[in-house]
């Protein structure tokens, strides 16, 4: 029996993997949760300016520690600041946090996971046990030893938290990088000439792209929590700069009188790291599926 | 087995080692004169300078003062704090079992709260009930811990007035919340861990042939699958408690409970390397000891791996 036309998948052939990779990955229910959660916080934080005309620094003692109001969605704080605003503007930098971090984590774990996985030898057993002490660390003790080097502060705290990501991208990036390096068109583009940094740029790393951005989406999520996780400490953002991790720092000591400085900022990074689990989860479910399949 | 346990021996050994530099290097690294930066504002001669100076023996090459460090670090020597005037080694003698105290009760919410929480989606796969299981377990992961710790706080404490919000001495009570803040987390990557795991082992041929011969499905689990399915699960164990070790920093801050994370905290603001050196040393070689037996363990659980 011949198939008919109708029953031949719709897609068309020519469908990038990537394009297929997202397409899977939201099929999904909760990835699409994710998503929608994720494109809400980072339109409130982008748009913060237009969602309120309070200033987030603005201290006012006759409306300290107000409870949240129509005019005043988030309440206030012991000094009168409009929580709302320091919120919106909070959630930028939070987010920044990790954005940067992750940043610098990829940025320094691919080119170091390249190198060890192109040359081998003993480049590459330095590299690996430098990355297998890193890795002995809880990230958020790595963190604390490279602030106590960098010093407290929010640019410090990012890179910080980069620090802890590192051995994860350079690990993966490794393996990707040691699992091609034999095949054939490597070597032919070896034998042809081309020098060690562009065989890595043009044909080593393009290959590694999927896990690592499966990576990516599943670590933004834990270096927004690390950064945050710093700033509570009182070792990230420093006072006034409305952050979420250190507004809850703020916040604590006013957890008898002021619930809305407690419950406002954690609640922001908790949507935050659920959207970016909820993506990530379905992300690594739909790059595992692989090829085939449904 | 006898090689695989000596690469595992000699690669633990390798790391602790790279763990003493990168500590060593903490003090090191801190730009400007380390004695100025850690004597800080304090007035201080210039004879105290010279004396801090002698103590940390910073007048010998970088290479000669590793191998001191090394050398006190083994013996179980950190110096002395610089902020209680006390030797570090005692300091964190005094706080370690609190911390352990803490990691081990949040490790029982964990597995008390974990496993039946897996085992339970892993009944019926693809069900409502594991699809609930699941929800919890995907909000557990999410919930940041010093957000957690206050909203314990915020309900426990200030709403219902049941449980204490912050450390006092020998109370049980106050060790509750601290506990489950640290572990429901845990419970919840736990959660997944089991039904993952046992959903692999349910789906191999064993099981199958158990089914076959007309064994119900709670026995099958029980009896059959459970014993395969927990060897992946204890692996992460180890590294899970040793996690906990290492996370109790943001716990041990919130109920203001002494420990080792809150000493490696307030050494940095006090600026007291000596102090948060020992404590990111003896934390870190937890850790590694622990992540060392835990694949040991998994090795002689694990047939396949006695083999090779």
């Amino acid at each position: 029996m011949t198939p008919s036309l109708e029953l031949l998948p719709a897609t068309p052939r020519s469908e990038s993997p990537n394009v297929r990779l997202l397409r899977r990955t939201f099929r999904s229910p909760s990835a699409v949760i994710g998503a929608l959660i994720l494109f809400l916080l980072l339109a409130a934080s982008l748009a913060a300016p237009f969602l309120t005309d309070r200033d987030p620094d603005l201290i006012n003692p006759g409306q300290a520690l107000k409870p949240p109001s129509l005019s005043q969605p988030m309440g206030t704080d012991n000094i009168g600041r409009d929580n709302w605003a320091r919120f919106l503007f909070g959630g930028r930098l939070s987010l920044l946090v990790g954005v940067i971090a992750i940043a610098i984590g990829a940025t320094a774990g691919i080119t170091i996971g390249a190198v060890a996985g192109y040359f081998g030898g003993w480049v590459d057993s330095a590299l690996s046990w430098s990355m297998d002490v890193l890795i002995s660390f809880p990230d958020l003790l790595l963190a604390l030893a490279m602030i106590a080097v960098l010093g407290p502060g929010l640019i410090n705290a990012m890179i910080a938290v980069g620090i802890a990501f590192i051995p994860g991208f350079a690990r993966l990036t490794r393996s990707s990088v040691l699992s091609i390096r034999e095949q054939n068109y490597v070597e032919a583009a070896r034998a042809l000439g081309a020098s060690d940094a562009s065989i890595l740029l043009t044909h080593l790393l393009p290959n590694a792209l999927r896990p690592l951005l499966v990576l990516t989406t599943l670590s933004i999520g834990s270096a927004i929590l690390t950064g945050a996780a710093l700033s509570f400490l009182g070792l990230g953002a420093q006072p006034p700069t409305p952050e979420w991790g250190a507004m809850l720092n703020a916040g604590q000591k006013f957890v008898r009188q002021a619930w809305w400085l407690t419950v406002f900022p954690g609640l922001g990074i908790f949507l935050t790291i659920l959207s970016l689990n909820l993506l990530g989860d379905a992300l690594s479910d739909a790059a595992a599926g692989g090829t085939g399949g449904r | 087995m006898r090689r695989y346990l000596a690469r595992r021996l000699i690669t633990s050994v390798g790391v602790l080692l790279g763990i003493s530099v990168l500590v060593f290097s903490i003090s090191r690294l801190v730009p400007g004169d380390i004695v100025d930066v850690m004597l800080g504002t304090r007035n201080v001669t210039a004879e105290a300078k010279a004396a801090l100076r002698a103590q940390l023996g910073l007048d010998a090459p970088i290479p000669v003062q590793y191998l001191v460090f090394l050398g006190n670090a083994v013996r179980g020597e950190f110096g002395v704090s610089l902020t209680n005037k006390m030797p570090v080694a005692r300091a964190i003698g005094e706080q370690l079992p609190n911390t352990v105290v803490l990691a081990a009760a949040a490790l029982a919410v964990a597995l008390g709260i974990g496993f039946p929480l897996g085992i339970f989606a892993a009944l019926r796969p693809g069900s409502w009930a594991d699809t609930l299981a699941m929800a919890v377990s995907v909000t557990g992961l999410s919930i940041p811990t010093f957000w957690l710790g206050l909203m314990l706080i915020l309900f426990f404490s200030v709403q219902l007035g049941w449980l204490p919000s912050i450390h006092k001495g020998s109370d049980p009570l106050s060790l509750i919340m601290p506990a489950l803040t640290l572990g429901l987390p845990e419970a919840a990557v736990i959660a997944r861990m089991v039904r993952a795991s046992l959903l692999d082992v349910l789906s191999q041929e064993y099981i199958v042939a158990a089914r076959a011969k007309g064994a119900g499905r709670a026995r099958v689990i029980f009896k059959h699958a459970l014993r395969n399915a927990l060897i992946p699960v204890v692996t992460f164990l180890g590294l899970q408690m040793a996690y906990l070790l290492g996370g109790s920093a943001i716990v041990e801050t919130i109920f203001a409970r002494p420990g080792i994370g809150r000493l490696a905290v307030s050494a940095i603001s006090s600026r007291d390397y000596p102090l948060l050196q020992g404590v990111v040393l003896v934390t870190a070689s937890i850790y590694v000891v622990v992540n060392t037996l835990t694949d040991l363990t998994y090795m002689l659980l694990n047939p396949k791996i006695r083999l090779t």
